[in-house]
């Protein structure tokens, strides 16, 4: 409560959103106007799932609002070269005068039109933060709402850091853009890198922590023995690369070792596309009249549509049916007496040969050791079992398999998820309580209230909708729409307000670069380019040339912090306030990444706990200037009025909303959302306004456990979870191949490899090796080094990277002092702790100090998060490098959903020894 | 035993050493100076001796946090050696002095015997230094006491040659049976400190010291000293001068070593785990503390 | 009577570092000095490697051997167990740190601030009397005291216990009276295998870590 005892000690309530995981609650004690301590908001006590309790980067805010480095006013860069060793010749201006030259440069593209010669929209907008700072940029989205087409795919790291193949094949499978083990009741996890106690925030760690304490036991597959695995049963040094082995020969396992009873068969036949007959072309065997999806009734021993009453299907054998399958561009093929062999035993026979026998020299982990670990995750999934959730039995399955970005994104990313969904499957795990569960919903529709339930609606064939991109001819988005054209080449994006970001971000820099999509014309740079929390020239890939690149942009406005490697190119930087010092209700609880799993939603305010540091000034504030001054003023009230910023302003129910024809405060606007809020809240019991956020800081409403599960949902409405058979993908595949084809586009043919219904297993250190034959005429022997990166708490997402009290609370965790090396490996190559190392990949290279480690594959290097800045105040003295600059940036390492990875084959050699 | 961190020490430096270093060898000087020989040389031999210890604890002054409230030193007496040895030191002090200027061989035999107990609260001082494991074993009291031993009759030795007096005999027989006591109590303080799990970084630096303070601090000492005993006069003086000297410098090298380099915290580990609330355990028992109300009694053979 | 002890569940502990940053933030402790801290244990040889994260710090000693070597009687223990240090007495002649066998004490010579120049929340937890001094972990002694005189409960009211326990985010550590039975921390080493570190130098820490491992 924000309490003031004799005037002098105030505790004010807030939220952190340093990460992907917020917002989390918390109190700010301020003493005499100034902030001194950050403490758990313990009024959340029982609500929040951890308790109210912060991770450590919120600690490090108090330091954030009084480092000496930050910028309080506006700048103006006056030298028009850019470049890294270019001073750009800052000069303090007032608010006004960036405003106004801000909003010129904006007026100008209203008035000669909002895109270019290219269909691109002259006008881009960059974060970064897997985007979620976009949700925290107080009124700023409805400034953008009101504007108009708007370039989001200038990526900042977005698909090459993210678990890219899970958000959208997770969204598609079971509405989960993140997914989680249902941590509270799961007993046996088996992680394929997944660094879940240092990405998943302060509700992942209590719940993990929590869990393993009643016995859960977590199998950590991963080549470093990460701080994840350190509380793992188990870690398997897996070789990097080669998990979809692995999965691929659970999958062989459970299938082909295990009588199909022990597997759940009435998850498998009622609740998936697994009785689904294939035909001879690889699509559904469909009824005639309906067109839908035949399976064999062994009741009546007789083909019937799937959604016929009272059946029971066959998972194996051949049946003899008379069908049509529908094949990509409406193809048609009549069978008469056909053979139609149902998905099960497709996927039987897919992996007949990816025995444990087969995946352990690939995987170089004992074929022994996988058929444990999947022998193991059957016996823990308890199939049969039941369980009371508020009231109702549902299927009680206390397993999952998790899967840490680098394993979700890139080539193979496809493999992996599908092998880890059909194995939650084949247990009938999926959506369940104790298994695997979709976190939250992005990219379908109406999945923005962090409650998942809204977005099971219905589609075709028995399973879930989900907003494909056209690929048909007459609605295919032929002429893309932004630079990175993710409506044209990735069906599986969806079209809603998160689309853009689940593009290809790197396609984006490669095109402007001239090295990708050939038959199109080089993009123009956007007029205008906004960055906001993030900084490509250190967290992407290639980053010296990325620099090269934006050095041509023609106006850049970044809302700064601190100077930064990516600022440094900017024209304009708007002084950022702080996480401590803005106004904003955001949405609070339900469901959301990683683990926010609560029973309970609601709201939560971040308001300023001390005045503000120099000239800084609220995001709401600027967006509303900048609205004014381009006359969007109008368009963007109403859009607030919407519901952009968070809620409808006007219901049935209530009318808060803001008159169009004014430019309205920081504190109107935020007090008419908070009404609404609290209308919505207290089911219209109360009204209060920010006043009342500012004195509790969050107000909440039961939210069912039930929702934490999609399974209910799905019996309810009669839906089928889209596994193992991907016909859809298939068919959209061949489409956009069509498609392609058709227009002379033939770059993006590696791509569609990904469209298999079943994904084939494929060699991925072969792939690179090729990889690196055809892009750099090199042997990939002479980089025998995996480079390999992982999350550290302490920093990631954080914007945090400049502060001494961050850097020295996370020094005591291993890895953030240099290169972490396998100890045998580095001494039998004459290296010793803390020499100095040059890692080489064919695109890059830099340095660090070696640290000589167990817990790491002798054919593995490590560079934890992402360093090497050469700017950013406090933190370019930071002596930790970062394989940003090594990763090689090419479409021969982009997957079909345009994801890469951030990770590279280098060598190294020692070039200093230890002082 | 799995033991991590067993850093160096950093909260002691030369200046800490520094009071062992001249302490050690002022306070056994001290002990010596009454059988100095002359009242000259039993004058000047006291007063290099509270020299010796007055910049030793000068050194304490110029390291501690707070020097103007040093007097605070003397609050502790019932626990603290360090106490212990400030009163030591001024009751010394205060006692020598005295000695000289009301020229009393009684007060300035009991500040003899106040030096030798000066030099006893310095190995006491190291010894409860729990933290630091070469410092612990009980083993290095008689060394700091035979090395102080040893390097006072090393002066002594030194300033006799150079004031051109003679050594005495005795004198001679003291440095050399001081320095064979200082090589046993050094093997027993090695050996202590295997036995202890010292940490190996100081156990590798004893190790590589060992050869030197055998040879330089020992052996050729002895030989030097007992055979200038049966040297000739033109050969004696230097080569007691010279015995004199490696025995000195063997013990400040060691000590200042033993301060600064080879001590090495204890570090950190783990423990053997134990089973059943502590206050229970039958072991308060031993300790003294019965088991608390309301508390489950451990049953023998409950611990793992 | 009452004996406050710390239990630290390695079974939990994840190696964060919040309770390092809440208790240095609430302790306004200057760069380097970290009263609690978490170390990274790495043992073993690949591929057979283990890590573990273990909280350290004052370990608040039935038998504290600073008290013992402190010349000054600076260092104390309160009958509730709590051992403090009088920063107004004390010499800093750092015999304590090198006394201690847990590293727990600091020592801080001149005034040190995260970017050279001190800030405003800096300034507001500066307290001179902490230079040339020792510093270590007091079980934050004055939320304690504070909490107890308004009638909470340490250990299971925040605003009476240490810092360091309401911040983690594991529930790793717990606070409170071990000489009642029926306290959380009574009750969680009651029901778990803990282990004392250093047991063999006689200390008794009022400092336990729960475990199921024996590693020695």
């Amino acid at each position: 409560m924000a309490r003031t005892t004799e005037g002098t000690v105030r505790k004010v309530p807030t939220y952190c959103y340093q990460c992907t995981n917020g917002p989390d609650l918390l109190e700010v004690e301020v003493v005499d106007g100034v902030a001194t301590k950050v403490t758990p908001n313990f009024h959340a006590c029982g609500v929040h799932p951890a308790d109210g309790k912060i991770c450590v980067k919120p600690y490090g805010l108090v330091q954030k609002i009084y480092n000496p480095h930050r910028l309080s006013k506006p700048l103006k860069r006056t030298n028009p070269r850019k470049g890294r060793d270019e001073d750009p010749g800052w000069v303090e201006i007032t608010w006004d005068e960036a405003l106004d030259t801000i909003a010129q440069k904006l007026n100008r593209i209203r008035d000669e039109g909002l895109v270019d010669g290219n269909g691109d929209p002259k006008f881009a907008f960059t974060t970064g933060g897997a985007g979620t700072p976009m949700m925290f940029m107080g009124a700023f989205p409805a400034f953008f709402a009101a504007w108009g087409p708007l370039d989001m795919s200038l990526g900042a790291g977005g698909t090459v850091k993210c678990k890219h193949t899970e958000h959208l094949y997770g969204e598609l499978w079971h509405r989960g853009f993140t997914v989680c083990p249902d941590t509270p009741l799961v007993e046996y996890v088996v992680s394929f890198g997944l660094n879940i106690d240092t990405s998943g925030g302060v509700t992942s760690v209590r719940r993990g922590a929590d869990a393993r304490v009643r016995g859960m036991k977590r199998i950590q597959i991963e080549p470093h023995l990460s701080v994840t695995g350190a509380q793992a049963k188990e870690w398997i040094p897996l070789r990097p690369k080669t998990d979809p082995a692995f999965l691929f020969a659970m999958i062989h396992v459970l299938v082909h070792e295990h009588a199909i009873d022990e597997l759940d068969v009435p998850f498998l036949k009622h609740r998936t596309a697994s009785p689904y007959l294939i035909g001879p072309h690889g699509f559904y065997l469909r009824d005639p009249d309906s067109r839908k999806p035949l399976v064999w009734d062994l009741r009546a021993s007789r083909a019937v549509p799937y959604d016929t009453p009272d059946i029971d299907p066959a998972l194996t054998g051949s049946y003899a049916v008379e069908a049509v399958e529908v094949g990509a561009d409406e193809e048609l093929w009549r069978h008469e007496g056909v053979a139609g062999v149902p998905a099960h035993a497709h996927l039987m026979a897919h992996v007949a040969t990816h025995t444990p026998e087969w995946a352990a020299p690939i995987c170089d982990v004992p074929a022994e050791t996988i058929r444990r670990i999947a022998n193991e995750f059957l016996s823990h999934a308890r199939v049969g079992e039941t369980i009371e959730v508020a009231g109702r039995t549902l299927p009680f399955r206390p397993v999952a398999v998790t899967l840490g970005k680098s394993i979700s994104n890139g080539w193979g990313s496809y493999e992996c998820v599908w092998a880890r969904t059909v194995l939650m499957v084949l247990v009938g795990g999926l959506e369940v309580p104790g298994g695997l569960l979709g976190t939250t919903v992005l990219l379908s529709q109406g999945g923005m209230d962090h409650d998942r339930m809204g977005t099971v609606t219905p589609g075709p064939d028995g399973f879930l909708d989900y907003p494909f991109h056209p690929t048909d001819r007459e609605n295919w988005v032929a002429k893309p729409t932004v630079r990175h054209a993710y409506s044209t080449l990735i069906p599986g994006t969806g079209d809603g307000p998160y689309a853009q970001a689940v593009g290809s971000s790197s396609l984006t820099w490669l095109r402007f670069q001239g090295r990708a999509a050939p038959s199109w014309p080089v993009p123009n740079p956007p007029e205008v380019w906004f960055v906001y929390r993030c900084n490509p020239l250190l967290s992407f890939s290639e980053t010296t040339r990325l620099g090269e690149t934006i050095a041509r942009f023609p106006f850049m406005v970044a809302f700064a912090y601190t100077h930064d490697e990516t600022n440094h190119f900017a024209d304009i930087l708007l002084p950022d306030r702080t996480d401590l010092e803005g106004t904003q209700l955001v949405r609070l609880g339900g469901t959301r990444y990683e683990e926010q799993f609560w029973e309970a939603r609601g709201w939560a305010l971040r308001q300023p706990v001390v005045e503000p540091q120099g000239d800084t000034r609220e995001f709401t504030w600027i967006a509303a200037e900048l609205a004014r001054r381009t006359g969007l003023q109008s368009e963007f009230n109403a859009m607030i009025n919407a519901g952009v910023c968070g809620l409808p302003l006007k219901t049935e129910q209530y009318d808060f909303s803001l008159p169009l024809d004014a430019q309205h405060s920081v504190e109107e606007i935020w007090d008419a959302v908070c009404r609404a809020a609290s209308v919505d809240v207290t089911d219209g019991e109360a009204s209060d306004g920010l006043d009342w956020f500012k004195e509790h800081g969050f107000r909440v409403k039961p939210f069912s456990r039930l929702n934490w599960y999609l399974y209910p949902r799905m019996v309810e409405l009669d839906r089928r979870f889209e596994l193992p058979y991907q016909e859809r993908v298939l068919r959209i595949g061949q489409q956009l191949a069509n498609r392609l084809h058709e227009n002379d586009i033939d770059w993006w043919d590696l791509q569609l490899h990904d469209y298999e219904a079943f994904p084939q297993w494929k060699d991925l250190n072969a792939l690179w090796s090729d990889v690196y034959r055809r892009n750099f005429d090199v042997d990939i022997g002479e980089f025998p080094f995996w480079l390999l990166t992982a999350r550290s708490m302490q920093y990631a997402w954080g914007g945090n990277v400049g502060l001494q009290l961050i850097r020295e609370v996370a020094d005591n965790v291993a890895g953030h002092s240099g290169i972490m090396i396998n100890a045998g490996k580095a001494r039998s190559m004459g290296i010793d702790e803390g020499d100095t190392i040059e890692v080489t990949s064919p695109v890059g290279q830099t340095r660090g100090r070696a640290l000589l480690r167990q817990g790491v594959r002798p054919d593995v290097i490590v560079m934890i998060g992402q360093f090497g800045h050469w700017k950013t105040p406090f933190a370019k003295d930071i002596p930790m490098p970062s394989l940003n600059d090594l990763v090689p940036m090419t479409t021969d390492l982009i997957d079909g959903t345009g994801s890469s990875i951030d990770a590279v084959r280098v060598r190294i050699r020692m070039v200093e020894r230890a002082k | 035993m799995i033991r991590f961190a067993r850093t160096l020490q950093r909260h002691w430096d030369w200046r800490a050493a520094g009071n062992f270093v001249f302490g050690g060898t002022g306070g056994m000087l001290l002990a010596l100076a009454p059988f100095a020989g002359s009242d000259t040389a039993a004058m000047l031999a006291t007063l290099a001796a509270l020299a010796l210890v007055g910049t030793g604890l000068l050194c304490v002054w110029l390291e501690i946090g707070r020097p103007w409230r040093a007097l605070n030193v003397f609050r502790h007496p019932q626990r603290s050696w360090m106490t212990r040895e400030a009163f030591v030191a001024t009751v010394a002090f205060v006692l020598a002095l005295s000695g000289l200027v009301l020229r009393s061989p009684a007060l300035s035999w009991i500040a003899a015997a106040f030096g030798v107990a000066f030099v006893y609260c310095q190995g006491r001082i190291l010894m409860a230094s729990r933290g630091v494991p070469s410092w612990r074993p009980k083993e290095v009291v008689p060394l700091v006491l035979s090395t102080g031993l040893s390097e006072g009759s090393a002066v002594l030795v030194a300033a006799l040659v150079l004031q051109a007096d003679g050594v005495p005999t005795w004198l001679a027989w003291l440095l050399a049976a001081a320095v064979l006591a200082r090589a046993f109590a050094w093997a027993r303080y090695r050996a202590a400190l295997v036995r202890d799990d010292a940490p190996a970084a100081a156990i590798a630096l004893m190790q590589r010291m060992h050869p030197w303070l055998l040879a330089g601090g020992t052996a050729v000492p002895l030989v030097s000293v007992v055979g200038a005993l049966f040297a000739p006069a033109d050969v004696a003086p230097p080569a007691a001068f010279f015995g004199a000297i490696c025995a000195l410098l063997a013990g400040w090298w060691f000590k200042f070593v033993l301060v600064t380099r080879a001590s090495q915290l204890q570090g950190y580990a783990f423990g053997k785990l134990r089973s059943g609330h502590p206050l229970a355990r039958s072991r308060t028992a031993k300790q003294g503390r019965p088991g608390a109300a309301g508390f489950p009694e451990v049953l023998p053979g409950d611990n793992r | 009577m009452t004996r406050y002890a710390m239990v630290a569940d390695l079974r939990r502990c994840v190696g964060c570092q919040t309770c390092t940053a809440a208790c240095k933030l609430t302790n306004s402790t200057p760069p380097g000095v970290q009263w609690r801290k978490v170390l990274d244990v790495e043992m073993g040889e690949y591929p057979n490697a283990e890590r573990v994260f273990v909280p350290v710090g004052c370990q608040h000693c039935s038998d504290p051997p600073c008290l013992d070597v402190c010349p000054s009687t600076a260092t104390r223990k309160r009958d509730d167990g709590i051992v403090t240090i009088d920063y107004d007495i004390c010499i800093g002649c750092a015999y304590c740190a090198v006394a201690c066998p847990y590293q727990a004490r600091y020592k801080v010579e001149k005034p040190a601030f995260a970017y050279g120049k001190s800030t405003p929340q800096e300034d507001a937890g500066f307290d001179e009397a902490r230079i040339g001094v020792a510093q270590k972990c007091n079980f934050c002694v004055d939320r304690i005291d504070d909490g107890k005189a308004k009638g909470l409960t340490p250990g299971v009211d925040p605003d009476a216990s240490p810092a360091c326990v309401n911040s983690c985010i594991a529930n790793a550590l717990s606070f409170g009276d071990i000489e009642d039975p029926d306290s959380n921390v009574s009750q969680l080493l009651a029901e778990n295998q803990w282990f004392q570190m250093h047991e063999e130098l006689g200390t008794d820490p009022g400092f336990y870590y729960l475990w199921d491992k024996e590693k020695l």
